[in-house]
């Protein structure tokens, strides 16, 4: 194997905010697209009296924007001949300034809090999506990533019922410029459209060679984040070895690093320079060919000097397409950002029902052909199980045999492709969403915590125990103690707590337990305890929390044997199912333990299935 | 420039108005609104030193922006002579002779243009280059001070962040620029055309740029709490994306969608503020560019009064809506949208914080002066950093094994033994145990030398409020000896270690290694003494080689196949491709990056290695190999957390943390004096 050229690597997938997405350009799928178009139609229609009230006044203003030329050059005209009159036109051409000075400035207003208003709508939209779907398919979206499209990319999705609106009206001034001209003198206006097309080429080559230095800039800064994450995933080595100059020298000199990435920005700045310079020039270039024209019509008499005041204002109007296609440009970008913000929203719903469990039911769980899929391999198959109710039922097999597919499962964190989970009876499909997590808890090796504080962390959930809850909780999960030792106790910051893995680990199993229903799920979620703690927890889970089913996964023969049934997996099948002590006769059975097996579970990963990279 | 603004687009604003029109569309949208604030004076220094420093590129871009002057000039006055010497006056040659040298004039201002962007990247890139520069050393320095809270956000620095910030830099510099030449420009072509045109057109103008002069500080206040709301609502996300699962799993879907919609209307909130001091802003900039034009215009009475040509007005109106107008809007777009989100933005990116360079603070750590003074006096000069720090350790590895305890040996009649307290007997080393034959023979029981670390009634808590999580704790390991640490979850195993390895520092009492401080008093850490693996086994992008050698850049091949072969990496390695192959994290099980790191360890030449917990993820087989072949390194002084108690039945001693007491006692001793022991060994058995 050789190493592959450092570009070519792809970074890891970052836990954190996801760099900007090379070349993110126009979805491929025109699925996707109308997802995000009727998305934005429907976030312009939310705000559609503003958006109408932004095309008003913007075409008010370019239309005061059209008339002033002309109305200048005519009052120009009079005062010029000492007319009278040029007093009144003076005071319209003043109003017309004033009117669109004035509207401009409704219309910044108005854009401003219609891009708020959309934005915001936007997020909301994928918040409450998001919320619905299972942690499965959310977790397709890595969490800087998921972040940046709720923020950065709804916030540029948020501009494009606003910058539609002001599209429409910013037509006018181009289209209103050559019509006048054309009306001024058919010469003038020739002129200047013969130097249109010259124009739009500018405008295109400057669009193809632009955006490739900019994707290339961006590889080199997400291989420069895709290290800067590895480094701080790996801070305690480094913070122990000293090596923070040398992680510092390794990150940002690559390669790729500093350098091509100067090197990748001085390209873009040349080729920005030169399209700047290009249009730059083409403007008054034009404007100076309609004064040439429009001079010589005027030696010939055929225009006054007015007139060719008004006509190089009007070349002027109408060679500030650039507004257009600014505008156009956030649309494009806008519609892009949608497209992933839309994405959000799109997350198939974890189905949930009406039903409730029956009271004061044991908590006996069924599965019923359980199959999942994944790539079209079948990671649980045909799983049929019963166990029944306040059992202690223990889930064994190597890693990869399904085990936490199966956790996830029963406590519906992940809907069956195919089979029923019923738990008292009832399926999990059916059941109330607010009814199965109060009934169903879970735990986790890796528990991610939420609350401001330790105490609010172990309150976390639909219900809120109150402090005493949240104390004895604490105390069967063993982690009174160390809490304790906080600078704050139970109200010390999450922030401000210096948890290990095991600590984490025991406000995980204390949230669960002070949350504690009919069914509890521990997922592998007493790995991190040593042995003593681990005994003592254990015994507060019969003797001090609601006493109900558990399903724990394991590695430990400890729990295997101390558990009333085992649940033996196998590449996604039951292999066996029985007391351990009856399973330990076979052998294949008894090579579980014999040399626990290394961890070869990849890193932390936060949801049963790692993300995917994201598109 | 439609699609192509995808990155480049906020710093547009050359002075003519197709480059404004994109500017003018994104300045009325408020994540893009507001202003340059009271900045803070360190920002501004720092500022100073970094165009000092690139004077010559000033230089370059003040000569090309004299050039955009000459071409402002150029296009009002040749328009007005045209007209006057030439249509007007019948000559029509003339009058094409002049909008030739205005249109050249234009060319040349393309020129000019190009000649900016070259300059200018000459002074925004560098600017990047030191803001990533920042945001990575800013990163590891308070990564480095707390690993536990390693926070990602320093990526969205690195890269979101420093290019808004490189954006809007740019933006700014050629805005300001643009506008100051052009606006001298087009005043000296005013000048020229008719003195008297001056004091009409200019009060308007300074009176548009006074009010949006005024703006600028509540902007700036506006447009920081709107960044903050961002930032605060993408945290939020981002943590609720990590622990989505446990959210699910809590149904606490209610609890973080509620909390999720207050961030997104506080947001909302902010930005229809912004909104409002755009309209503001646009007021201002339409006072300024268009209530000259309207001044112009009453006044024409009294300037034709004053013998101003019909050339003469054309002329000035160009100036006015051709160059100035265009020129105000970029400038005002910049300094609304971009300035004020430059100066948030360089306020993440404050400090650059020093980071301890691998060399220096090794060799003022590793011989301390202030530590036990035969001790230092004993020691060898450590000369220069770098070069003399590494040496001696170097000798240690390849020389004899104990040479380390031997060097010291020569100080040691300067170091007082300790005194064991009562509580904590410091049991006198056992010969090494049937069980656990430590290879290389620590040195000998006699050997007088300073212990290879050293606890005095150290006490550590995490908070003035909190328990201790050790104390008043005393412990002396000696030079070669293998140490096991056990103890209940949370119980400080980990900040011992951590103390040991001088990464924290005791709230009381002191922590030595071969008699000098483990932690000097400016805070460094004697790396060339230990080395400390942690659970979170660290590989990064590069070779295996690299991977190996990160703890010794310089080991020699024959040090490599020695540490692979001592830990069996053979097969790991080769089934990555070998020693060249290129790993990263992503691509290693937790079991395979600790195997790397021991190996990295057995590499290190520290005589005193600490693995907390560095085994967890590999099987007990796989364990005993790796800790017996570190424990065989030659020189080794092994700490050991230990988790499971097969490493405390090898060591040589086991230290027993729990929470109140501590004792110290080889196995079979500790097992007949401590209930707890025998807990934990009995459950440790079975499990």
């Amino acid at each position: 194997m050789t190493s592959p050229p450092p570009t070519a690597t792809p970074v890891a997938r970052p836990p954190g905010p996801a760099p900007e997405k090379p070349g993110d350009g126009p979805g491929k799928d025109p699925e996707d697209r109308s997802a995000a178009d009727r998305l934005l139609w429907r976030a312009a229609r939310h705000s559609g009296g503003r958006g109408a009230a932004i095309l008003v006044c913007s075409v008010a203003s370019a239309l005061a924007a059209l008339a002033e030329p002309a109305v200048l050059g005519r009052a120009l005209d009079l005062l010029l001949g000492h007319d009278p009159a040029a007093g009144r036109l003076v005071l319209l051409c003043t109003a017309l300034i004033v009117a669109e000075v004035v509207l401009d400035a409704v219309v910044a207003l108005l854009t401003g809090t219609t891009n708020a208003r959309s934005t915001a709508w936007l997020r909301g939209r994928a918040v409450t999506r998001l919320l619905a779907a299972s942690p499965e398919h959310a977790a397709r979206f890595a969490p800087g990533d998921l972040a940046t499209r709720l923020t950065a990319n709804a916030t540029e999705a948020g501009t494009v019922p606003a910058s539609a609106a002001a599209g429409l009206a910013a037509l006018l001034p181009p289209l209103g410029g050559v019509a006048a001209l054309l009306l001024i003198d058919a010469w003038t206006a020739a002129a200047f459209l013969a130097g249109v097309p010259l124009l739009l080429l500018l405008l295109r080559a400057f669009a193809r060679s632009s955006t490739e230095s900019v994707s290339r800039y961006q590889r080199v800064q997400s291989a420069m984040a895709g290290r800067l994450l590895e480094t701080l995933a790996g801070a305690h080595t480094v913070a122990a070895a000293g090596t923070a100059a040398r992680e510092r020298h390794r990150i940002l000199t690559g390669p790729p690093g500093l350098p091509e990435l100067a090197a990748e920005g001085r390209a873009m700045w040349l080729v920005y320079g030169r399209a700047v310079a290009h249009s730059g020039v083409l403007m008054p270039v034009l404007v100076c060919v309609v004064l040439a024209v429009g001079g010589i019509r005027l030696a010939q008499g055929a225009l006054g000097v007015g007139e060719l005041v008004a006509a190089s204002r009007y070349a002027a109007l109408a060679a500030g397409v650039g507004a257009v296609s600014g505008l156009l440009g956030a649309v494009v970008r806008g519609r892009a950002a949608a497209r992933r913000t839309a994405e959000v929203p799109a997350l198939p719903p974890l189905p949930h029902g009406r039903a409730l469990l029956p009271p004061g039911g044991p908590g006996a769980l069924e599965l019923r052909g359980v199959t999942v899929e994944r790539a079209g391999t079948a990671v649980l198959a045909d799983v049929d199980l019963t166990l029944p109710g306040g059992a202690t039922v223990a889930v064994v097999g190597r890693s990869g045999a399904g085990k936490s597919l199966l956790a996830a499962v029963a406590g519906r964190l992940l809907a069956p492709d195919r089979g029923r989970v019923l738990l008292d009876g009832v399926d999990l499909a059916a059941l109330d969403p607010a009814e199965l997590r109060r009934e169903v808890g879970h735990a986790f090796a890796r528990p991610a915590l939420f609350g401001a504080t330790v105490g609010a962390a172990v309150a976390f959930g639909a219900a809120s125990p109150d402090d005493g809850a949240v104390r004895s909780a604490g105390r069967a999960a063993g982690a009174d103690g160390f809490v304790q030792r906080l600078p704050g106790g139970y109200r010390t910051p999450v922030a401000d707590a210096p948890l290990s893995g095991g600590e984490r680990q025991r406000l995980g199993l204390a949230r669960a337990f002070a949350h504690a229903g009919r069914l509890l799920v521990l997922d592998d979620a007493m790995s991190s305890l040593d042995t003593v703690t681990q005994r003592e927890v254990e015994r507060a889970l019969t003797q001090q929390v609601r006493p109900g089913t558990r399903l724990l996964v394991t590695h430990r023969l400890s729990r295997a044997a101390g558990a009333d049934l085992v649940v033996w997996l196998d590449r996604g099948r039951v292999r066996a199912t029985g007391p351990h002590h009856e399973l330990w006769r076979d052998p294949g059975y008894r090579a579980l333990f014999a040399v626990p097996e290394p961890d070869t579970e990849p890193a932390p990963a936060a949801a049963p299935v790692p993300p995917e990279a994201d598109r | 420039m439609t699609a192509a603004e995808t990155e480049t687009d906020t710093h547009t604003g050359t002075g003519t108005e197709t480059v404004a029109g994109p500017v003018e569309a994104r300045a009325a949208a408020p994540a893009a609104t507001e202003p340059a604030g009271p900045e803070a004076p360190g920002v501004a220094a720092q500022g100073r030193r970094f165009l000092w420093r690139r004077r010559r590129v000033l230089v370059a871009l003040g000569g090309w922006s004299l050039l955009e002057a000459a071409h402002t000039f150029l296009s009002g006055y040749g328009v007005a002579k045209a007209l006057d010497d030439g249509f007007l006056a019948g000559r029509t040659g003339t009058g094409l002779l002049w909008l030739a040298v205005a249109a050249a004039g234009t060319l040349l201002g393309g020129l000019a243009v190009r000649g900016v962007f070259t300059a200018l990247a000459g002074l925004v890139e560098p600017f990047r280059d030191g803001l990533v520069r920042r945001a990575v050393s800013g990163a590891l320095a308070a990564a480095i001070a707390d690993p536990a809270r390693a926070d990602n956000s320093a990526v969205s620095r690195l890269t979101h962040q420093s290019e808004i910030a490189r954006d809007s830099f740019a933006g700014l510099v050629l805005t300001a620029r643009s506008f100051v030449f052009t606006g001298v420009g087009a005043l000296v072509g005013l000048a020229s055309l008719d003195p008297a045109l001056l004091p009409v057109v200019l009060p308007p103008l300074l009176l548009g740029l006074a009010l949006f002069l005024s703006t600028l500080a509540p902007m700036a206040a506006a447009q920081r709490a709107f960044l903050d709301a961002d930032e605060a609502l993408s945290d939020r996300v981002g943590a609720v994306g990590a622990g989505f699962r446990d959210v699910v799993a809590c149904g606490g879907q209610g609890v973080i969608g509620a909390e999720l919609d207050r961030l997104i209307a506080a947001e909302a909130r902010l930005a229809r503020r912004l909104a409002r001091w755009a309209g503001v802003r646009t007021l201002a900039l339409g006072a300024a560019g268009r209530l000259p034009v309207v001044a112009l215009l009453l006044a024409i009475p009294w300037l034709l009064r004053g013998g101003a040509t019909a050339g003469a007005l054309l002329g000035a109106l160009t100036y006015l809506l051709q160059a100035l107008l265009p020129a105000l809007h970029a400038l005002m777009t910049a300094f609304g949208a971009a300035g004020s989100r430059l100066l948030v933005v360089l306020e993440r990116f404050r400090a650059d914080p020093a980071l301890p360079d691998s060399a220096a603070p090794e060799a003022a750590s590793a011989f301390p002066d202030p530590g036990p003074p035969g001790a230092a006096s004993a020691l060898p000069d450590p000369g220069p950093p770098g070069a003399a720090s590494a040496a001696p350790d170097r000798v240690a590895l390849g020389a004899a094994p104990p040479l380390p305890a031997r060097v010291l040996s020569e100080s040691a009649p300067a170091v007082p033994e300790p005194t064991a307290p009562e509580a904590v007997p410091v049991c006198p080393r056992p010969g090494p145990p049937g069980a656990a034959p430590a290879p290389t023979g620590p040195a000998a029981p006699e050997d007088p030398g300073p212990p290879a670390a050293e606890l005095r009634g150290v006490t550590f808590a995490y908070g003035p409020g909190a328990r201790p999580v050790l104390d008043r704790l005393d412990l002396t390991v000696r030079p070669g000896e293998w140490l096991a640490v056990v103890g209940p979850s949370g119980i400080g195993k980990s900040t011992l270690t951590a103390l040991l390895a001088g990464l924290l520092a005791p709230d009381r009492g002191t922590v030595t290694l071969g008699g000098a401080l483990a932690r000097d008093p400016s805070g460094r850490a004697p790396l060339q003494r230990r080395t400390l693996l942690p659970q979170q086994a660290y590989v990064f992008s590069g070779t295996v080689r690299e991977n190996l050698r990160y703890l010794s850049p310089d080991a020699s091949a024959a040090d490599l196949r020695r540490a692979v072969a001592a830990l069996e990496l053979d097969p790991l390695i080769d089934r990555l491709g070998g020693l060249e192959a290129t790993v990263g994290p992503e691509r290693l099980s937790a079991g395979e990056r600790q195997r790397l790191a021991l190996g990295r360890a057995h590499l290190s030449r520290a005589p005193l290695l600490l693995l907390d917990e560095a085994t967890c993820h590999l099987d007990p087989d796989t364990e005993e190999r790796a800790e017996r072949a570190l424990a065989a390194r030659p020189g080794t002084t092994l700490v050991v957390v230990a988790h499971r108690i097969s490493s405390a039945l090898r060591a040589d001693r086991v230290l027993l943390l729990d929470g109140d007491r501590a004792l110290c006692a080889p196995h079979d001793e500790l097992l007949a004096r401590s209930a707890l022991y025998r807990d934990l060994a009995g459950l440790w058995e079975t499990g």
